[in-house]
């Protein structure tokens, strides 16, 4: 074969086993390093962004906002994503995309605010509109509070997208209302405050409940309805720790072992048997003198003498003395945290308040 | 055979007395001891069964982990036709593997002496093993001995043998004083090969001692 052609081929092979080793080299890599991407393609489409290419940065965006599971954008990134994309989409001209973005970021956090070092003015402009025309509100609430139902309140603090008028209910899960406990315009924030008792001044039963703050538009529609689980219990509100019961290490044995007793036995039973059964391995064939069994027995009456000197099974009063007072001194302990608790949630209503939840989000 | 045999023992109760147990102190006791004993001749089919009392002593010395042992004793042992003397005797080297476990090796004879004839004697050299177990600590223990003749002879007729042996029993010492007692049951027995003997000793022995 020529020689050039015959190190052309062996080239030509070289590159086609490269290529087969970095496509098998990227096939195997692990699907999270597709996820773990987001925050490093959000990365690079601030930079697109920055660089006025905002087709790319526009694809990325929508590329790191996708991201859904454990490689998803931190709730802040997603943010400042939406920010981005609502911004290149302004830029780009494409108004009703921009404005879907933008009111899909109030909903979220109708608390975000864009940088007004970061963004041209016509994109602070924009996002304004957007927000003032999207009602929306969010919800912060202890997660488990005690209060005394009609001295004390569970405090809930509304965030809005702007101003706008709300009512506040107080639901059952089933969804009837029994109480109404602010209707009115919010501004920036609002306190919610419930004293724990329905409208006609009583503390409601176990149960869970929710806080439902629903948004009105200027024609007093409901635009979006937000519910914050709560769960009520009363007078269940362990409010100091029981004491651990004594741990197995501080208590002594009450009942003597067997183990004493049963190794002093054991020789004696040793010796014994063999007495009985040497003659005829020592002296096989022989008759042996019934004699030995006087020795055998005697041996083996000791060891039951021994055996039984060490008491198996018998309480040791000491112990059990010092195991009575360990434990009389651990339940004294129990019971008083629990009359102190039991003092402390006399008329108290023990509130958990879960994640809000939208359930009417606006059409776009 | 005998000879190496001493000299190795020679040579272990050497070192025993010397640099390896230096600096523990001598125990030494003795003791007197009585029993029953029983022997049983067998020459072919030819069986004779003699017995009586016997009366020894024993000297155990100690120290550190090196035991010697010492003991003889004598009596009659007749039945109805016949009688003879008996006097039997040991001398043995031990070495405490573990305060539990002593292996011991030495000689062990017995003879027999009968009016008109002249005396037989057997001679074993045995290793021996004796395992002890705690009933009542300090006070009361019980013990198994095993042994096994790894060479011996006969006198009459000059004859080599060979044979073994069991001990097990009971110890107890007083509280307090140095004053301790033992009750045991023995069983040997010596074959020699060529004429068919067997001699097979049964013994039950009572032995109070003391400490020194």
């Amino acid at each position: 074969m020529d020689p050039h052609r015959l190190e052309a081929h062996r080239r030509m092979t070289r590159a086609v086993a490269l290529c087969a080793a970095l496509i098998a080299g990227a096939a195997s890599l692990p699907p999270a390093a597709a996820a773990q991407a987001a925050p490093a393609v959000l990365v690079q489409a601030v930079r697109a962004y920055d660089d006025l290419d905002l087709d790319g940065a526009a694809g990325l965006l929508r590329r790191a906002l996708s991201v859904q599971g454990a490689g998803a954008l931190a709730p802040a990134d997603a943010d400042r994503a939406m920010m981005y994309l609502a911004a290149t989409e302004v830029l780009r001209e494409h108004s009703d995309s921009a404005r879907a973005v933008a009111r899909r970021l109030v909903v979220a956090n109708p608390r975000f605010r864009p940088d007004e070092l970061v963004f041209p003015p016509q994109v602070l402009t924009f996002y304004e509109g957007v927000r003032r025309a999207t009602p929306a509100v969010t919800a912060r609430a202890p997660a488990d509070t005690a209060i005394r139902p009609g001295a004390e309140a569970l405090a809930v603090r509304l965030y809005a997208s702007t101003v706008h008028d709300v009512t506040a209910t107080l639901d059952r899960d089933d969804g009837r209302v029994l109480r109404t406990l602010y209707a009115g315009p919010v501004g920036d924030s609002l306190d919610l405050h419930w004293n724990g008792q329905d409208s006609t001044g009583t503390a409601p039963p176990n149960g869970r409940y929710a806080i439902t703050v629903t948004s009105l538009d200027r024609q007093r529609r409901a635009v979006r309805i937000l519910r914050l689980p709560l769960e009520v219990t009363q007078g269940r509100v362990d409010t100091l720790p029981h004491p651990a019961p004594p741990a197995d290490s501080l208590l002594l044995p009450e009942r003597q072992s067997m183990k004493p007793a049963l190794r002093a036995f054991a020789p004696a039973a040793l010796a014994g048997v063999a007495i009985a059964v040497l003659p005829s391995i020592v002296a096989n064939g022989e008759d042996a003198s019934g004699a030995r069994f006087v020795v055998g027995g005697t041996v083996t009456v000791a060891g039951l003498v021994a055996f039984f000197s060490h008491h198996p099974g018998r309480s040791i009063p000491g112990n059990a003395a010092h195991n009575r007072t360990l434990r009389d001194t651990w339940r004294r302990e129990d019971a008083e945290v629990a009359r102190r608790n039991a003092e402390r949630a006399r008329g108290m209503l023990g509130i958990h308040a879960g994640a809000p939840v939208l359930i009417t989000p606006e059409a776009p | 055979m005998t000879r190496v045999v001493v000299i190795v023992c020679a040579a272990w109760w050497i070192l025993a007395g010397t640099s390896v147990v230096a600096q523990s102190k001598w125990q030494v006791s003795f003791g007197a001891a009585g029993g029953q004993e029983i022997a049983r001749s067998r020459i072919g089919t030819t069986r004779e069964r003699v017995s009586g009392m016997v009366f020894g002593g024993e000297a155990t010395t100690s120290r550190g982990r090196f035991v010697a042992r010492l003991r003889y004793a004598q009596g009659r042992v007749t039945n109805d036709t016949a009688g003879r003397d008996v006097a039997e005797g040991e001398a043995l080297l031990g070495y405490r593997a573990r305060p539990w476990l002593t292996v011991w090796v030495g000689p062990h004879a017995r003879t027999f002496v009968v009016p008109g004839q002249s005396d037989r004697r057997w001679l074993l050299w045995s290793g021996r093993v004796t395992a002890r177990g705690t009933l009542f600590p300090g006070r009361v223990t019980s013990f198994v001995e095993l042994w096994q003749g790894f060479t011996g002879s006969l006198s009459r007729p000059a004859e080599s043998v060979t044979g073994g042996g069991a001990e097990a029993g009971l110890d107890l010492r007083l509280a307090r004083r140095p004053v301790w007692g033992r009750l045991a049951y023995r069983i040997e027995q010596g074959r020699a090969g060529s004429i068919g003997r067997r001699e097979t000793v049964e013994a039950i022995t009572l032995t109070v001692g003391f400490d020194r």
